[in-house]
């Protein structure tokens, strides 16, 4: 081999070897980036797992809160209120005079008002319908009771083929429904109301719609950051907690919130449809 | 098939730089990056259609052996300052905080190279070939330029499924400066020595130059997301 070939070896050699060098260097470089992105994503994972840990606790110990108020207005405020109108009840009336008569009468109808009330936000906080009636039933009831003597027309179109296979679950759900009904209420002035619910293929989709001033995706993204949003921000937690998904859209006719919850639950042969006015 | 080979060899330099052209004009995108690409995409045309013709139709454009534009290697000297130019841009407009000083100082250095050299030691027109020294120069800058680049990959954190149009960009420009590194190291030793060779070893370097452009162009398809 002379001397002048060499140089022409020594380029294709060169060639080859810095392209070797180059593909493996690629390659080790794709390769740590995989290592990367793998370890990136079990980081993400258990990141996502914590954040449903401590969604779940608030959610529960929220719920446990709410039952423990609950039991306490229904247990000792209720008992002693009742307690106060049996007292009053024991006064004769007949003896007192007439001023002390409409007393008497006024104090009478003021504790009866504020037993209800008590009655009312223990049964709200505990929602015995719901655990003793399931998830429909609750919402068809919780609806009745808020929209009673509003100039409101609420309508309920639920799937009764849904059944109750996690009661944690349905808690979520009705609080989710409680608190949008309430905003709804609050705000939106709206006088057409509908909640309706279809169970497919172990998905159960709700969707509330109404035709006053609602909240479209991007003021809620918005509005459940900021302080006055705590409500919004409860529902976004239950809503991840339930691995679902909720969406606010605006048509022509109204707002409409749809939300779809994965659930395992069995079929019900028959199906009913009902609506409240 | 030799022949047809051959004929698009002679006019890769021209047909390859249409492919990124044809991506780049089709996907628009947001990325302040690939400015200098877009430029040098437009420039290397230009230098590359001009050297092309002049060598493919230099007697029918009437000049004679001796005249001034019967050698086209003054433009490849130009693409190759270019090129640095326009990619040294392309690595500060990355904004990776690795090695600033030296990605800026790369290029002042390269014109005070280029001046130095073609003053005192060769001839920016040299009639029988582009100056080796200078390209070889480029394409070793262009190298310290994308084993940074991947040293900062490297280095980083975070990581993402999807490879950014950056990556494209220096992967092509590697395979280009890796394969033509030793050749324009030796090229001036080949035009004395071995002329058929240094002729034949320019097909490899055509090769390279296709592969930059479709990883060019794989870059602006990436940028369309």
């Amino acid at each position: 081999m002379n001397p002048n070939t060499d140089i022409r070896y020594l380029v294709i050699i060169g060639i080859a070897v810095m392209l070797l060098l180059f593909t493996s260097f690629l390659v080790a470089l794709i390769f740590s980036q995989r290592k990367k992105l793998k370890y990136q994503k079990s980081m993400d994972k258990l990141r996502e797992h914590q954040q449903n840990q401590l969604i779940e606790a608030a959610v529960r110990s929220e719920e446990q809160e709410r039952h423990r108020i609950a039991e306490t207005l229904h247990d000792e405020v209720g008992a002693i209120l009742s307690s106060a109108k049996l007292h009053l009840l024991g006064i004769k009336a007949a003896v007192l005079d007439e001023r002390d008569q409409k007393l008497h009468e006024k104090g009478r109808e003021l504790l009866n008002d504020v037993i209800g009330k008590v009655r009312g936000i223990s049964h709200n906080l505990h929602s015995n319908i719901l655990k003793e009636f399931g998830l429909n039933e609750a919402i068809r009831h919780f609806i009745r009771k808020v929209t009673e003597g509003a100039f409101l027309n609420a309508t309920t179109a639920l799937d009764d083929n849904y059944q109750t296979e996690n009661p944690d679950n349905d808690i979520s759900i009705y609080r989710m429904v409680q608190e949008l009904v309430n905003n709804i209420l609050k705000y939106a002035h709206a006088s057409e109301f509908l909640i309706s619910s279809t169970l497919d293929s172990n998905v159960l989709n709700l969707v509330i719609f109404h035709n006053g001033d609602g909240l479209t995706q991007e003021q809620f993204e918005e509005l459940r950051y900021q302080k006055e949003g705590l409500g919004l921000k409860n529902i976004q937690n239950r809503v991840i907690l339930l691995k679902g998904n909720i969406h606010f859209t605006r048509g022509e006719e109204g707002y409409r919130i749809n939300i779809h919850v994965p659930v395992s639950t069995s079929l019900k042969v028959e199906a009913k449809q009902d609506t409240a006015n | 098939m030799e022949n047809f080979l051959h004929f698009l060899s002679d006019w890769s330099e021209i047909w390859a730089l249409l492919i990124p052209l044809a991506f780049m004009l089709r996907y628009k995108n947001k990325y302040a990056y690939l400015k200098p690409v877009k430029g040098y995409i437009w420039v290397a045309l230009l230098l590359n259609t001009a050297a092309t013709l002049l060598w493919k139709f230099k007697v029918n454009l009437g000049f004679r052996e001796g005249d001034f534009f019967w050698s086209n290697n003054f433009f490849y000297n130009i693409h190759s300052i270019a090129r640095l130019l326009f990619f040294s841009w392309f690595f500060i407009l990355l904004h990776q905080p690795f090695l600033v000083r030296l990605k800026k100082a790369i290029p002042l250095l390269f014109i005070v190279f280029v001046l130095v050299n073609f003053i005192f030691f060769e001839d920016f027109f040299y009639y029988w070939s582009f100056s080796g020294r200078l390209l070889s120069l480029e394409t070793g800058l262009l190298l310290i330029y994308c084993l940074q680049y991947y040293f900062f990959v490297l280095r980083e954190d975070h990581s993402e499924d999807k490879r950014p149009p950056s990556f494209w960009v220096v992967t092509g420009l590697s395979i280009y400066a890796v394969v033509n590194f030793p050749i324009f190291l030796f090229y001036m030793a080949f035009v004395k020595q071995f002329e058929n060779f240094a002729i034949n070893i320019w097909d490899v370097t055509n090769m390279a130059f296709t592969l930059f452009c479709i990883f060019l162009a794989k870059a602006f398809y990436e940028s369309k997301h």
